[in-house]
């Protein structure tokens, strides 16, 4: 079978993040031509963002890395990265792709020695930390970043100090000038995998992030909690530094919620319940509370609730906060009702967390370029094209990794009827 | 087979050139090692350095080739050469990157040297030990898939393997497909849009649409009593009341889903038995299907109908996790109730959280703008009423107090139980599942390790790597879909199956083309062993994560290779030292050990030998190199396949050569295990602790041996770990057997 | 107490924007947002849940409901959209068309006895009949006492002529198409009730 796949029966998946990774990998094993398409300078995606998984707290480096390993000794995977689909035509089994690739202005030729940022001076605010440090011009994310070339900021491109540094790249992998290119493909089916991004917190004006420093998001939290993050893993308060023992997290900030995206997100209670365990563990002495409406532990994840309800230096609060104030010294207030007691409260905390939703990219910046597609109110993919992990629904890893590999399945079942 | 004509390729790009004395280098390979062909170039992985290993390899003066520059997993695309054996000796990442030498400091730059030096040796006596993995290949294999149960689950996959290309042997114990789907009035949406409306059963056009596949083979009223071989050539004896037949499959497909938690085993408090108005969710489903909403006592209609979620579900006692979908179907359900009794409908639900993730909310607000109330506390007493009916007695945490209902039944919404057989007592215990006894063999395999799918945590989910890697069970080439695998709802369920599907034909590919699959997909190599050197100790088939190894009568070891993984675990166990690889073997790595120079006592140089495990300590310390965190310059790195194969004889090895200590890093293992191979670690910690004995033979100190778990993400505590390792053992003496 | 959905019912029928209720999924997003949350027993969704508990009497003669003063915090914040403003009052409309208000309620006094009666008798607000009559509704005394403590605001509200002290005699222009009107909201409310 396998080697009856006449070529141009290639599978195009649309973000390389673990749902794209995993379809990729599995209909490349499996006999299929693939080209993975990532926008960003690394695959990875959101997943390579976050400091560990639930519910065994264990880094997902570990499992990328094996994803990674399939990739570079499969010859039937090609990857692009900084490359967006810009157009989609046709039908399955027979569309015609066209992808835009940007300017990495560094070529594959990069040993990732890392000469280049070592001379380079000029630093921007760190994207992969949101923001959190600055970093330089030109790099890679991390250390454990695949692929591990350089990748250089558009702006800084065109800058008289991008001509410098590049001349310290003793390959010459470095060049400024590159410019983006077109490259048009003959797919038989498309998997869209774009996943998602942080819900925009600020949109939830009574939690008064972007206006209180001590009030952050899930996702900045992982990057904090993360030894490569802008802390180096030291959970502190962004307005001072001072250690954070005393920490919210306040479930549904922004999902569930009609102001903001209807749908429950699934992953946050989980992610947050991780959270807790990550301030738990750098402070004994700390003390965690959680605001939930629901705690939504599905299924083999109950035992992950359990383990943290048996941790006394957790409470739970069945509330929706309405609103948080900060206090004189920083202290962000949470102010509700216990729904349990019906008794108001007013609690400071040294750092809040909102466990903000996901929204999809493809509501966003990476809706479907194709007639024949459709989404959902939300803008969830629901047909025209194949939707794998977050760009069909919210959800958590391990089942997106599932729904990855169902795709992997249909699309070559899209492959097959072209024949 | 030709002979081996090796080619040593140095790299001097990436500050090796500047670090290290070439010539002496080379002179290593060349004069030392006697490699044939030995060249530098200053940018080997440019297109200038690959033109020139590919043309030693066109004009046959090298057919396997040794590249001494960056990590292996560096620049695998640019080194990818159409060849049987390479070997990257890692001179940069793992090398001088991971020392701190102070310009002019010359002891510094010599210890660099020696280290660099001593990796050529690794990877030159490495490739010298290596042959030419063959694949194991049958020319009797099969491609096609069994899929066990007729269910939802097992249906998709049938037609999901059969819409690829390929032949499905679907069998069904009971008389008709569908499973329990076929008792279902409606579903709940099937992640399609809209998410608040219940959809039709769809049930039937799935039967018919597998039914009309000729590429589908049913068996109905059939077991599978009989599962021998391995993938490609699984042989089955598949039975039904009149007939035996041995059919030849590929790959497995379990999908013979759930049993719902015995009722009569529920909480006392939850009335089960106490009044014939109390029934479960699927005794309600098959009344709503016949057109009967009415009361089991007097057959008057229910317009009144209470739910009690979680019935013996996240429960320590009972169900401890939740079967994920019994918020929402109970939420179908009562809208069953309001749509037919329209204004006199009154239905409850009374729940611990609601459940309803991803665009199900949807489907929660549509139950509620329908008019079901929804009551979050316990059911804490049910009473038949003489009237008909039952009471509920409630402890209402939002209303704080007790309430109690009034309701013509209460329907409990009991938990989902997967029907994978176990071995294991403990993952299935009767209290935990409410089986009054452990359920029979589906496969009956006709393994060493047992007829069933090893099953893992409290619970027993018969999966291996969930989070990642979720379809991995510890049965290569069988692979477990749907609720049987873990609770889920309909949705979850479809797409569970084809995944499950994918990863049976793909399998089947692997098979047909003799290499492995996960984690180690496309290694070429497996396990041969040396009869006559074994000792029937049965260690290597007690010990293989993976039951890849059968016993003949003698206790001798029986190796299937295509339920091999590769992890080299059987390697590692064996005592006698005859179970190898092509291109992995002890004798291999025990020549590596040796091959490694030990300075003299009185240089006060000591050597410390690092066995890291390739999956997670390879990788953290090429990130150590990457971030120049210096660690010391007398550690010697030998990464492992798995730490699943370290064997004692190499720990032996390096004493005897005067290693004064040994670092092993391993992955987490425990509960929360990390091992790719799922047991390696854990089997290498429990074989060290044998190692005492060795050294205690050696008269030497036990703390000069030590396994530490390492995460990916270490990098920034190894050098640590390492640091601290080092300056204890340079504590201790130096190890008297130097020189000898 | 037994759970009892009659009273549920009525009320997401009669009650204005009562079918709301259904939809409140019990956050308490409500009751941290309300200015007024020291000064009310039960919030809007412990209000809520009681109405689908069937507690028709503790929700009726409950004093919670007049406590709105229509700031609409808890609607901009309701994660279900519940129009909780609206349901509130409507919640009190509903007590007080069943007869079942609470009569010395003071903002159901004010509203029932002076307000109502104030605005149908002209058409529009007086604005110095109705606060004679609020601060006067309990006795002579009482009214004086009021009277004196609210002073300054009186002064200050006629200085920035915010209290027009003339109070407003006749009747607006349209006075009949102004009763007409209620006695057809009357009629409909009526015919609410009878339908149910």
């Amino acid at each position: 079978m396998a080697d009856a796949h006449a070529a141009g029966q290639t599978i195009l998946v649309v973000g390389g993040g673990i749902s794209g990774l995993t379809t990729a990998v599995e209909a490349a094993e499996t006999g299929y031509n693939v080209l993975l398409v990532e926008k960003d300078p690394h695959l990875g995606g959101r997943v390579a963002q976050h400091n560990k998984y639930f519910p065994k707290l264990c880094s997902p480096t570990c499992g990328l890395e094996i994803n990674y390993q399939r990739i570079k000794n499969n010859p039937r995977i090609r990857y692009l990265t900084l490359a967006e689909v810009e157009e989609i035509s046709g039908s399955e089994g027979n569309y015609t792709v066209r992808i835009r690739k940007n300017p990495r202005f560094v070529t594959e030729a990069c040993t990732g020695c890392g000469d280049c940022s070592a001379v380079c001076t000029t630093e921007v605010p760190d994207p992969f930390n949101f923001g959190m440090n600055q970093v330089k011009a030109i790099r890679n994310n991390h250390a454990m970043a695949f692929p591990s070339w350089y990748y250089m900021d558009p702006e800084f491109a065109k800058t008289e100090a991008a001509k410098t540094v590049a001349k310290s790249c003793p390959v010459g992998a470095i060049q400024p000038d590159m410019e983006a290119t077109i490259i048009e493909e003959q797919v038989a089916a498309v998997v869209w995998a774009t996943g998602w991004k942080p819900y925009d917190a600020e949109k939830i004006r009574p939690y008064g992030f972007g206006q209180y420093a001590n009030v952050t998001t899930n996702m900045r939290f992982e990057r904090l909690a993360n030894v490569y993050g802008p802390t180096s893993g030291k959970i502190v308060r962004p307005s001072d530094g001072k250690e954070a023992k005393k920490v919210a997290f306040i479930q549904c900030a922004g999902s569930r919620d009609h102001n903001y995206l209807p749908f429950c997100s699934r992953v946050c209670c989980l992610a947050s319940m991780k959270q807790a365990a990550y301030v738990r563990d750098q402070y004994p002495d700390s003390e965690v509370t959680i605001f939930y409406i629901d705690l939504r532990a599905m299924d083999r994840y109950e035992a992950f609730l359990q383990k943290t309800r048996d941790d006394a230096g957790i409470s739970w609060m069945k509330s929706k906060p309405a609103r948080i104030e900060e206090d004189a010294n920083g202290n962000p207030v949470v102010i509700g009702e216990n729904t349990l007691t019906g008794e108001r409260y007013a609690l400071p905390f040294d750092l809040v967390v909102l466990a903000t939703g996901m929204e999809p990219h493809s509501a966003v910046d990476a809706k479907v370029p194709f007639a024949g597609a459709s989404q959902d109110d939300y803008g969830f993919v629901t047909g025209g094209v194949l939707a794998a992990g977050c760009a069909a629904m919210p959800t958590d890893v391990a089942s997106s990794v599932q729904s990855a590999t169902a795709m992997a399945m249909k699309a070559i079942h899209a492959a097959v009827k072209r024949g | 087979m030709e002979p081996k004509k090796i080619g040593c390729y140095i790299c001097t790009g990436c500050g090796i050139g500047d670090a290290l004395d070439l010539k002496a280098l080379k002179a290593i390979a060349t004069k030392e090692q006697k490699i044939p062909v030995v060249k530098d170039h200053a940018l080997l992985c440019g297109s200038e350095g690959v033109a020139m290993i590919q043309k030693d390899l066109d004009d046959g003066t090298v057919n396997a080739v040794i590249i001494a520059a960056c990590s292996h997993r560096e620049k695998s695309a640019e080194f990818r050469f159409d060849i049987d054996l390479m070997e990257r000796v890692d001179l940069r990442d793992k090398g001088i990157w991971l020392l701190d030498v102070k310009e002019g400091d010359e002891t510094a730059e010599e210890d660099r040297q020696m280290m660099a030096e001593d990796y050529l040796r690794l990877g030159s006596v490495k490739m010298k030990k290596m042959d030419i993995p063959s694949p194991f290949l049958h020319s009797e294999g099969s491609k096609d898939v069994l899929v066990v149960g007729g269910g939802l689950a097992g249906l998709t996959a049938a037609r999901d393997i059969a819409k690829a290309g390929y032949n499905a042997v679907l069998v069904e114990k009971s008389d008709t497909l569908g499973g329990k789907m076929n008792s279902m009035l409606k579903v709940t949406p099937d992640n399609l849009p809209p998410y608040r409306d219940m959809a039709d059963n769809f049930i039937g056009a799935l039967i018919s649409e597998v039914e009309a596949d000729n590429r589908i083979k049913i068996f109905k009223n059939a077991t599978v009593t009989k599962t021998s071989g391995q993938p490609g050539q699984f042989d089955l004896i598949i039975k039904n009341a009149s007939s035996t037949k041995e059919i030849r499959v590929g790959s497995i497909v379990v999908a013979t889903g759930f049993d719902l938690y015995d009722p009569a085993k529920l909480p006392a408090n939850l009335g089960y038995g106490s009044s014939p108005d109390v029934v479960t969710s699927a005794e309600f489903e098959k009344m709503a299907k016949e057109g009967k909403i009415v009361r089991k006592s007097d057959g008057q209609p229910a317009k009144r109908v209470a739910f009690a979620l979680c019935a013996g579900q996240r429960d320590k006692e009972h169900l401890d996790y939740c079967s994920g979908a019994c918020c929402i179907y109970s939420m179908k359900q009562a809208m069953y109730v309001i749509d037919q009794f329209g204004i006199d409908a009154s239905t409850y639900l009374i729940y611990q959280e609601i459940r309803t993730p991803g665009q199900m909310e949807d489907f929660y607000r549509a139950a509620q703008e329908k008019g079901a109330v929804f009551i979050k506390g316990d059911v804490t007493g049910v009473s038949g009423q003489a009237k008909g009916g039952v009471a509920v007695q409630v402890n209402d945490h939002l209303m704080r107090g007790k309430e109690s209902l009034e309701v013509d039944l209460l329907v409990l919404a009991t938990g989902m139980v997967s029907t994978v057989d176990t071995t294991d007592p403990n993952v299935a215990s009767p209290v935990g599942t409410g089986r009054d006894e452990l359920p029979g063999s589906i496969l009956n395999l006709q393994y060493r390790q047992g007829p069933s799918l090893p099953r893992l945590g409290a619970s027993g989910f018969p999966d291996s790597h969930f989070i990642c890697f979720p379809y991995e069970t510890r049965r290569t080439g069988i692979y477990v879909a749907g609720p049987a695998r873990r609770p889920m709802g309909i949705a979850a369920t479809m797409t569970d199956a084809s995944g499950a599907a994918l990863k049976a034909i793909q399998a089947v590919e692997a098979v047909a083309q003799g290499v492995a699959v996960h984690p180690r997909s496309g290694d070429l190599s497996f396990p041969s062993y040396r009869a006559e050197g074994c000792t029937q100790c049965k260690r290597c088939t007690e010990e293989c994560p993976f039951g890849a190894i059968n016993e003949d009568d003698k206790g001798n070891p029986l190796f299937n290779p295509a339920r091999c993984r590769r992890c080299s675990t059987c390697m590692g166990a064996c005592p006698a030292k005859v179970i190898s690889f092509a291109n992995y073997s002890v004798d291999m790595i025990s020549t590596m050990i040796k091959e490694i120079e030990i300075p003299e006592e009185d240089e006060e140089k000591p050597r410390i030998l690092v066995f890291a495990c390739t999956n997670d300590a390879v990788p953290a310390l090429d990130m150590m190199g990457r971030l120049r965190s210096p660690i010391s310059p007398y550690i010697r790195i030998i990464p492992l396949r798995c730490m699943g194969s370290l064997s004692l004889v190499w720990i032996a090895d390096a004493m005897s050569k005067g290693f004064d200590g040994v670092l092993l890093m391993g992955c987490r293992h425990g509960d929360d295990y990390q091992c790719h191979n799922v047991r390696g670690s854990a089997l290498a910690e429990n074989r060290l602790s044998k190692v005492s004995e060795t050294l205690q033979r050696l008269k030497l100190e036990s703390n000069r041996v030590k396994m530490v778990e390492v995460n990916i993400m270490d990098a920034e505590t190894l050098p640590g770990v390492i640091g601290s390792f080092v300056e204890q053992i340079s504590n201790l003496n130096p190890n008297p057997y130097k020189g000898f | 107490m037994t759970y009892d959905l009659t009273f549920a019912k009525d009320v997401y029928q009669k009650a204005e924007m009562g079918h709301w209720i259904k939809m409140c999924m019990q956050c308490g997003v409500c009751a941290g947002s309300c200015p007024l949350r020291a000064h009310w027993q039960h919030s809007p969704r412990q209000l809520f849940q009681m109405v689908r508990a069937g507690k028709r009497d503790e929700v009726l003669k409950s004093s919670d409901m007049w406590m709105c003063t229509s700031c609409y915090n808890c609607i901009v914040r309701c994660p279900r959209e519940l129009p909780i403003t609206h349901i509130i009052h409507g919640l009190a409309r509903y007590a007080e068309t069943q007869g079942a208000a609470d009569p010395k309620q003071p903002t159901r006094r004010f509203a029932v006895d002076v307000f109502w009666k104030n605005i149908t008798a002209t058409g529009r607000v007086g604005e110095a009949m109705l606060t004679m009559r609020l601060y006067f509704q309990d006795g002579i005394g009482a009214g004086i006492q009021r009277g004196l403590e609210m002073r300054d605001s009186a002064l200050g509200m006629l200085k920035t002529r915010r209290l027009n002290p003339i109070p407003f005699r006749g009747k607006i222009k349209g006075y009949d198409g102004f009763t007409k009107m209620l006695a057809k909201a009357a009629e409909l409310e009526q015919k609410l009730e009878n339908k149910a």
